[in-house]
């Protein structure tokens, strides 16, 4: 009997859900995984990201670094359609890939500036599995590449309705602000307190108090004021692919400089140091030869008429 | 140079002629009359298909646009030469008209294949002549914008149609102005900000949907950041609370060292004055004491009768000394310093009581020997 209403009572939800919708419902999976040669604050990073990703599905290190269409398969074999790649060259620089699974597009972006939860101390914290606000930059719908962007974070980073290990509240939000060319992350605790008190939380946050007392102007609602949580990067894109980790290239940026030509850029101006050194010492000996100052080599000094070996020869 | 006899080569040389650059300009040349030439047709083209291409199929310039990026990703390199150089030549037509339609201003100067790309800015320490002779290169921006707008639609959410709980996310209704990337606390004075008025945005419309929002305190569950973590940064806040507190204290004990000695000082002082009133005002009593002596009945001093005697009630020492005592303190001293007692001063060698210039002058009588005053006796 208990069967029965069970399977009743489903229908019946499913049916008072298809309708109401009425569209095709939000439904991500993230694979997320590293290539092999991480750091332990790229792998920090990542458990931390998967830690607010209850939509996500962790694999194991990707052994290869040329073949990423070996994604799609992984991907298809976790039934996900997001995947969120770690690439890791010369164990310190750190590429993001992240990509529609089966038919892309796909985006490659560099991070830097990265911070673990674990090594910034913030007060923050929230339920593991809630569901995140994501809050964008409107600059993010000025150009279509970004728009590419941004609808790619919300479909990764936002953790759709009824995910398997999602909780019903809402306690954290997360940051994505366009500036200087690259996307800052940031994500913060929602921490809601009664107008007239004021908690120990709030006391951390005294520098931001100000400004939130004037947005919230008071009301019978509680305040709200945002402790930082962490992890912190910054993405700087550069290339979008139309298909998933493969397919021609859409969009390139012209302004992103990779780590490697700034390293040997530092290198060469190190190098440029010596050699400029090393020349002015050879000038320096050619004029001393061109003055006849130098008792090998060079011109040899005209004679003097006053010189002794001139007048008494 | 090997089709160049000797002697051509040795005049160039001579002369200073590069031919690198006589080859590039040579190329320049030609890629310019070749661009113009294909221009000037693609726009008659243009034209005549204006109205057309409105409606045309995305799909075309799918098509195009792909063919343009697999150029530059290089995948084209097994078509032929002729033919390749042609194709290039309208990719590239193709790739900056639409770019401008798009609204996009970016200088891109085509470039043939074995060209190295160099960047403006390495361009501007070069020399006045050497910049005549370059032809400036700039790594070619791709954006397809029709692709990417394509890939957008094939993937986007419809975010107007879901409900605000389905997605969760907000824009903010104006950019983020950051004026100074590298300045981190109005940097993320704007991060805070813009995630805050997001907050405040969705809470409104999650609790107009329904949505359950705020955690119950009794509702307990695993967090992102563990237990330890968060004792771990607990001990960290502790610490570092502990340290400015005692730092603070060493400031504190700091100043005080520094003033300890002003405040004794000035306590010595207080002490002197204190002494000094006193003694003043026992002097001025015992003046008023002299001048009682004569009228005995004046006012003050009966008032004053109190006073006196609490002052002078106290019998000094030598008040209370026998008077042997007195004598022997008068004819050998008492107290106050040994040394130099015997020794002459001013007074003692401007003292002329011992002398009298009659004796000065042998005048007085002489004194009388030894036998003389023994019988005197």
């Amino acid at each position: 009997m208990a069967s029965v209403y069970k399977s009743l009572s489903k229908t019946n939800g499913s049916k008072e859900d298809g309708p109401a919708n009425g569209v095709k419902k939000n439904k991500q999976r993230v694979l997320i995984l590293s290539s092999r040669g991480i750091t332990y604050r790229h792998r920090h990073l990542l458990n931390d990201l998967a830690s607010l990703l209850p939509h996500g599905r962790k694999d194991a290190k990707l052994d290869t670094k040329s073949k990423l269409y070996q994604l799609n398969e992984l991907a298809e074999l976790y039934n996900c359609n997001n995947v969120f790649f770690f690439e890791a060259r010369k164990g310190k620089d750190l590429y993001l890939w992240m990509s529609k699974a089966p038919n892309g597009p796909t985006v490659k972006m560099h991070m830097q500036n990265l911070h673990t939860m674990e090594e910034l101390h913030f007060t923050g914290n929230c339920l593991k599995g809630s569901r995140p606000i994501l809050s964008f930059d409107s600059k993010f719908d000025t150009e279509p590449h970004l728009r590419v962007l941004k609808e790619l974070f919300l479909h990764i980073f936002g953790v759709p309705k009824g995910a398997r290990k999602s909780k019903p509240f809402v306690d954290h939000v997360m940051g994505f602000t366009l500036a200087d060319g690259k996307i800052w992350i940031r994500n913060y605790q929602i921490n809601e307190t009664e107008a007239s008190k004021v908690t120990s939380a709030d006391v951390e946050e005294g520098l931001k108090k100000k400004e939130k007392r004037d947005k919230t102007g008071g009301g019978k609602e509680t305040e709200i004021s945002l402790v930082e949580i962490g992890p912190r990067f910054v993405l700087t894109p550069i290339v979008i692919q139309e298909g998933s980790f493969g397919g021609p290239i859409i969009y390139e940026n012209k302004e992103f400089v990779s780590p490697n030509q700034v390293r040997s850029e530092i290198r060469l101006k190190k190098a440029g140091r010596y050699n400029a050194r090393a020349e002015q010492g050879i000038e320096r000996l050619a004029k001393k030869g061109e003055l006849g100052l130098r008792t090998s080599g060079g011109r040899a000094p005209k004679k003097d008429e006053l010189d002794t070996a001139e007048l008494f020869a | 140079m090997p089709n160049k006899s000797k002697l051509k080569m040795a005049l160039a040389a001579e002369k200073g002629t590069d031919f690198n650059k006589l080859k590039l300009h040579k190329k320049e040349k030609l890629a310019n009359k070749k661009k113009a030439v294909k221009g000037t047709v693609e726009k008659s083209n243009r034209k005549k298909t204006e109205d057309e291409w409105e409606d045309m199929e995305e799909e075309v310039e799918d098509e195009e646009a792909r063919s343009g990026a697999e150029f530059v990703a290089e995948e084209s390199g097994s078509e032929e030469e002729a033919e390749g150089l042609m194709k290039i030549n309208f990719d590239e037509i193709d790739e900056s008209d639409s770019d401008s339609s798009a609204g996009e201003n970016d200088q891109e100067v085509s470039d043939d294949e074995d060209d190295e790309d160099i960047p403006m800015s390495d361009l501007e320490d070069l020399d006045e002549e050497e910049k005549e002779d370059m032809i400036p290169h700039q790594r070619l921006t791709i954006n397809n914008t029709v692709a990417l707008t394509a890939a957008l639609k094939r993937i986007a959410l419809p975010i107007s149609k879901l409900p605000f709980s389905e997605h969760q996310s907000i824009t903010t209704s104006e950019p983020v102005k950051i004026e100074d990337v590298s300045d981190d606390l109005n940097r993320e004075l704007a991060f805070y900000a813009q995630s805050l008025s997001a907050v405040q945005e969705a809470r409104k419309k999650l609790k107009a949907e329904g949505v359950p929002f705020t955690r119950p305190i009794d509702y307990f569950a695993e967090m992102v950041k563990a237990d330890e973590h968060m004792a771990k940064i607990k001990a960290k806040l502790i610490d570092e609370a502990a340290s400015k507190k005692a730092s603070a204290e060493a400031r504190k004990q700091r100043d005080l060292k520094k003033f300890g000695k002003q405040v004794q000082v000035a306590k010595l002082q207080e002490r002197d004055k204190e002494r000094k009133q006193t003694m003043e005002k026992i002097k001025t009593l015992k003046r008023k004491r002299q001048g009682a002596d004569n009228e005995a009945t004046n006012e003050a001093d009966m008032f004053d009768v109190a006073v006196d005697d609490e002052i002078g009630s106290k019998p000094s020492r030598k008040d209370r000394m026998g008077p042997n005592k007195r004598q022997k303190d008068e004819k050998y001293g008492h107290g106050g310093k040994k040394r130099f007692k015997k020794s002459g001063d001013a007074m003692s060698s401007g003292d002329l009581t011992g002398f009298s210039a009659k004796k000065m002058k042998g005048g007085a009588a002489k004194r009388p020997g030894k036998a003389r005053r023994a019988g005197k006796r």
